[in-house]
């Protein structure tokens, strides 16, 4: 029997720390109920982003995501980078760390994208082994998220949600459940994302993510860079049903607006949370979405865009 | 039991495409990728699959586009007074020629420019002796001050250490004075430019289209208080001194040696030393430039 959760608490809404926002945060020490940092620009910084994280870390929980565990990768695994998670996780009291089910890079190069992976036996052979390796040096269990992903490969032998339960069942793993990242995917690879929804184990879900995406018109983009779409929100609607109610945070990376705007954003869930589920999203409505609404800029890149600018007199 | 291949040598092939600078067709032609996978436009499909409204090559191209879009749109981030400078179309083709060369092998974005001044140094065109600097110049001397000003934004620093004070140096008896040597900042800098490009840096952030300014040797200190980066002029007098107290002299020695670096033109150096010494260093102090001193 699996608790909830896997035993985390529900830290309710939170919101993505951005640099853009730190002066807000200090100033007026917003009630949001928590706030998840991006691990990457915190574990070497001796300056600005580490005292403001130090300062957020005594008033408000934290949660660790990472962009560059790279767990899917063929490479070794860095243990320098694990020994600085490790680090970083003690200093701010990380609630949990988490990162993506991918790969960012091969033969020693980082291409800082979240690639996927052959849904396979054997890549989830070897994906099971370096979970255990990295619980074991983290001594604690690692959670990983479902990413947008653009391709498929002919390879692949599953579907992504039995990967990722089997993956989560033999490491004891938990799920960040990234409904807008299963909505992308569904849109680009025309499976029903309500059947994601319902397929994932429930109980390893400790977190929820929240974002916007752009349309390309014949696929979908994570750029993280607007409002939640309605047919997100039913995800999430079905994901809160179905988990009894997880830790949720939205991401909001491009565009930035003022901080009230994303938090004004995430506080939308909890109508969601108190709406009866009174429809679905199907692939045939993702279609007719993309069909619908063709805003697509040209420049739209796919998160995980971070890099934090210097701030000069 | 897998038929499909093994996860490194997919891996090995889908980098390959996706980061080749002429596109995913060009990609998966490469002979990197051929070498993985002997894939063409024709079969691609046997192993990346179509959408219902993208082709196998479109649905690659997302992470091909991404690739150096993403790169790029980082180092503008670090760079924004040479993107600036260059302009967008230039600064991007200089971005995509440097990501090439480098490619990232750091988890963390902050590495990513670690090669850049010195392949923009590399890239200039030769340059006869004695030449006054150039457009290239500049274009050196911007990049390696936005370089330093992201190392000492997110480097080590005192804000957390108390540094000595104004107090702390007139509690010294005058005749130890010529005996000191300083501790500085851990995020303190000295750095010779050609151009004024502080200033320039500075008129591009407050966004006042400043004009690309004639070359002017430019001394500097640049450090970090209260978490923000400073960046504070000096005379060469200023700078000589500077420099020998950091290379670990004495103040006396470091007076004498920075007197001697002065050329003939220069030669009023002494005057402007010995009338405006004390108020330096007070300054300096102020500035948090000196964690510590010991006396000989």
């Amino acid at each position: 029997m699996v608790t909830p959760r896997l035993g985390h608490d529900n830290l309710g809404l939170g919101v993505g720390l951005r640099s853009t926002h730190y002066p807000y945060i200090l100033d007026n020490e917003p009630d949001v109920d928590w706030f998840e940092i991006i691990s990457e620009n915190y574990m070497d910084s001796q300056g600005r982003p580490r005292y403001v994280l130090e300062q957020i870390v005594e008033r408000y929980p934290i949660v660790m995501h990472g962009v560059s565990m790279s767990i899917g990768s063929s490479d070794p695994l860095d243990f320098d980078y694990l020994d600085k998670l490790k680090a970083l996780a003690e200093v701010v009291d990380a609630r949990w760390v988490s990162d993506h089910l991918c790969w960012t890079g091969v033969a020693g190069r980082n291409t800082h994208d979240l690639l996927p992976v052959p849904l396979d036996e054997p890549t989830l052979e070897h994906v099971i082994e370096r979970i255990h390796i990295v619980q074991d040096v983290l001594q604690r269990r690692l959670i990983l998220e479902n990413p947008s992903t653009y391709i498929t490969f002919a390879q692949s032998t599953m579907p992504e949600w039995e990967f990722l339960t089997r993956m989560a069942e033999e490491t004891d793993c938990g799920l960040l459940l990234d409904v807008n990242n299963v909505y992308v995917s569904s849109v680009n690879h025309d499976f029903d994302p309500v059947e994601y929804v319902e397929s994932v184990p429930h109980e390893r879900i400790v977190q929820c993510h929240l974002a916007g995406h752009t349309n390309m018109g014949t696929y979908c983009i994570d750029t993280h860079d607007g409002k939640v779409i309605d047919p997100v929100w039913e995800l999430y609607r079905l994901t809160h049903k179905r988990t009894g109610g997880i830790s949720t945070l939205l991401e909001w990376d491009a565009n930035i607006p003022p901080f009230q705007e994303v938090h004004a954003e995430v506080l939308k869930a909890k109508q969601h949370m108190s709406d009866q589920l009174t429809s679905t999203t199907t692939s045939e409505d993702a279609s007719s979405i993309v069909s619908e609404k063709d805003d697509a800029p040209s420049h739209a890149i796919p998160q995980p865009v971070v890099f934090v600018g210097a701030e000069v007199e | 039991m897998s038929t499909g291949h093994e996860l490194n040598v997919v891996q090995r092939w889908m980098q390959a495409v996706i980061t080749n600078p002429e596109g995913i067709v060009d990609g998966v032609a490469s002979e990197a990728a051929q070498q993985e996978i002997a894939l063409d436009p024709a079969t691609i499909e046997s192993f990346i699959l179509p959408s219902k409204r993208c082709s196998s090559i479109e649905r690659l191209s997302v992470y091909g586009n991404a690739y150096f879009a993403r790169l790029i749109e980082c180092l503008a981030g670090e760079f924004p007074t040479l993107e600036y400078a260059l302009g967008e179309e230039l600064f991007g083709d200089f971005a995509l020629t440097y990501l090439q060369d480098y490619p990232s092998t750091s988890y963390t974005l902050g590495n990513l420019a670690n090669h850049f001044v010195d392949f923009l140094v590399n890239s200039r065109p030769q340059q006869e002796e004695g030449e006054e600097p150039q457009w290239p110049d500049f274009l050196i001397d911007l990049s390696r001050i936005e370089s330093i000003y992201s190392v000492v934004f997110d480097g080590p620093g005192e804000e957390k250490v108390e540094l000595i004070s104004a107090a702390d140096l007139q509690q010294i008896p005058a005749e130890k004075w010529g005996g000191i040597r300083f501790n500085f900042s851990d995020s303190f800098r000295l750095e010779v430019f050609d151009f004024p490009v502080h200033e320039y840096v500075t008129a591009v952030r407050k966004e006042e289209s400043p004009e690309v300014p004639s070359p002017q040797k430019t001394w500097l200190a640049i450090s970090r208080r209260d978490f923000i980066v400073r960046r504070q002029s000096l005379s060469q007098l200023q700078f000589n001194l500077l420099k020998a107290l950091l290379e670990g002299a004495t103040l006396s020695e470091s007076i004498e040696q920075s007197l001697n670096e002065l050329t003939h033109e220069e030669a009023a150096g002494f005057d402007e030393l010995a009338a405006n010494l004390q108020d330096w260093f007070a300054n300096w102090t102020a500035a948090g430039w000196f964690r510590s001193l010991n006396c000989d």
